[in-house]
């Protein structure tokens, strides 16, 4: 057994065919993540009663959660429950008929949202509490303020953090293989199911992925030095 | 599923309980191994990093980007597959060993990395003023590091470490996808033989977030603890 080039460009192509799927899988987290997860930051930062702490328990709970264990009880909540929520609601459609790449990006899009709500929070703090009373006192509203004065000098703050979510959603995408939703790491060993060439599929998995997330960092990296740029300018 | 009686029962959660919790060692197995090859390997390449001569720099560079890059399922699939490959070129047998041993290299190797980032970016955060000093008043460059440099690095080190520590956990519930029978793997199996793999499931979710708040705690604490300003 040694590693056949041949079967590693089947397996790369393969792969490459479902990147759309991956994309799908990253891309809604991240854009529910991003709305979502300011949304509740704001939400956190301001101590809204009732849901300041409710997202605080929430998010406790989830980030203790593997992805996989999340997964595999979120399939079978889903399976056994689907049908008859269905049709009590007489929407006509049953479990069968629904993609289950659906419940990968409910599972992700929740991740998504914990993990950048508490990247935003952590920013959020980092403003001095002085820029936001300055800005009151010169008659801002709140709600200025928020969008003028804090939210500009958090986002650098934020940036690093927002990046290795990104890179870690794009990353966690692969686990769905475990509840058999096809992407680009269960799209790239289809090949090895008839050649058993494991190994090369993997790697095109690998090599695929990594390009992935190189690329994220790299346009992140930019947005970042882009910032700095501004920083310097000011001070 | 309406044949076997009801989704959800207490009565299965408890059943399932001692037969789950026998294979808790298994996966805080994999956890142990691979911090404590991964703190060695980390600060290896971590002086290598700092120290090394340059034609190690690209090589280094290249391996911590692909274990930061790729998924950790890939990684460990790709050690499945590949390490006996590797193996049998050297003239070693690895198709027989237990596949555990996988999984421990696997986040040993993982681990490596990681910590290698933290361990090089809070190395390099003691001001350098300060190696500098140890060694003016006749420390040697090792007992610089160890008396000096490294208790400071450490106690930067400390909330990354606690993060990284976190995932890792978390990553161990990927090790039965490839046949181990960890807490996961035992749920896993329990599911085909009852029908019912819910109220397994549901356990190991709970173990997880309780063990994940309490390790948030006591690294906090330790923070707390360490931090003298």
């Amino acid at each position: 057994m040694e590693f056949n080039a041949v079967y590693f460009w089947e397996s790369l192509q393969s792969g490459l065919t479902y990147l759309p799927r991956t994309m799908e899988l990253t891309g809604i987290p991240i854009l529910c993540g991003f709305v979502f997860g300011i949304l509740f930051a704001v939400v956190r930062v301001y101590k809204v009663s009732f849901f300041s702490p409710l997202i605080a328990v929430f998010v406790v709970i989830y980030q203790g959660l593997p992805t996989v264990v999340a997964l595999l009880i979120f399939n079978l909540m889903f399976m056994a429950n689907f049908n008859a929520v269905s049709s009590s609601l007489s929407l006509g459609i049953t479990a069968a008929q629904i993609d289950n790449i659906w419940i990968g990006i409910v599972v992700l899009s929740l991740q998504a949202i914990c993990n950048i709500e508490e990247a935003f929070r952590g920013a959020f703090y980092s403003v001095d509490n002085g820029q936001h009373a300055a800005a009151l006192s010169v008659g801002l509203t709140e709600v200025q303020t928020l969008r003028r004065i804090i939210l500009p000098q958090m986002l650098p703050v934020a940036l690093p953090m927002v990046t290795n979510n990104i890179v870690g959603i794009i990353k966690n995408s692969s686990i769905v293989v475990a509840i058999g939703i096809t992407e680009v790491l269960a799209g790239a060993s289809i090949p090895a199911s008839k050649t058993y060439s494991f190994l090369e599929s993997y790697i095109a998995a690998a090599l695929i992925y990594w390009v992935l997330t190189a690329c994220v960092e790299y346009t992140f990296r930019r947005i970042e030095l882009r910032g700095r740029k501004y920083r310097r300018q000011l001070a | 599923m309406n044949g076997v009686g009801e989704f959800f029962s207490w009565s299965r959660f408890v059943d399932d309980i001692p037969r789950l919790l026998p294979y808790l060692p298994v996966t805080l197995g994999i956890v142990a191994y691979a911090i404590i090859l991964g703190v060695f390997l980390g600060m290896v390449i971590a002086l290598l990093r700092i120290h090394g001569q340059w034609f190690f720099q690209p090589f280094l560079r290249l391996y911590i980007s692909f274990m930061r890059g790729t998924p950790m399922l890939v990684q460990i699939l790709i050690v499945f597959y590949g390490l006996p490959i590797v193996l049998q070129a050297l003239g070693i047998e690895a198709n027989r060993w237990d596949k555990i041993v996988f999984v421990y290299i696997a986040f040993a190797l993982n681990e490596g990395a990681f910590l290698s980032e933290i361990f090089r970016s809070s190395i390099l955060s003691v001001p350098t003023g300060q190696m500098e000093a140890a060694l003016s008043v006749g420390l040697t460059r090792w007992q610089a590091y160890r008396r000096i440099v490294l208790p400071q690095a450490i106690r930067i080190a400390l909330p990354s470490f606690g993060t990284d520590f976190i995932a890792l956990f978390h990553g161990t519930s990927l090790a039965f996808l490839i046949g181990v029978v960890d807490i996961m793997g035992r749920a896993k199996t329990l599911g085909a033989s009852t029908k019912h793999a819910l109220e397994a499931y549901l356990f190991i979710a709970l173990l997880f977030i309780v063990a994940s708040a309490l390790l948030r705690l006591l690294f906090h604490f330790l923070d707390r603890k360490l931090s003298y300003t």
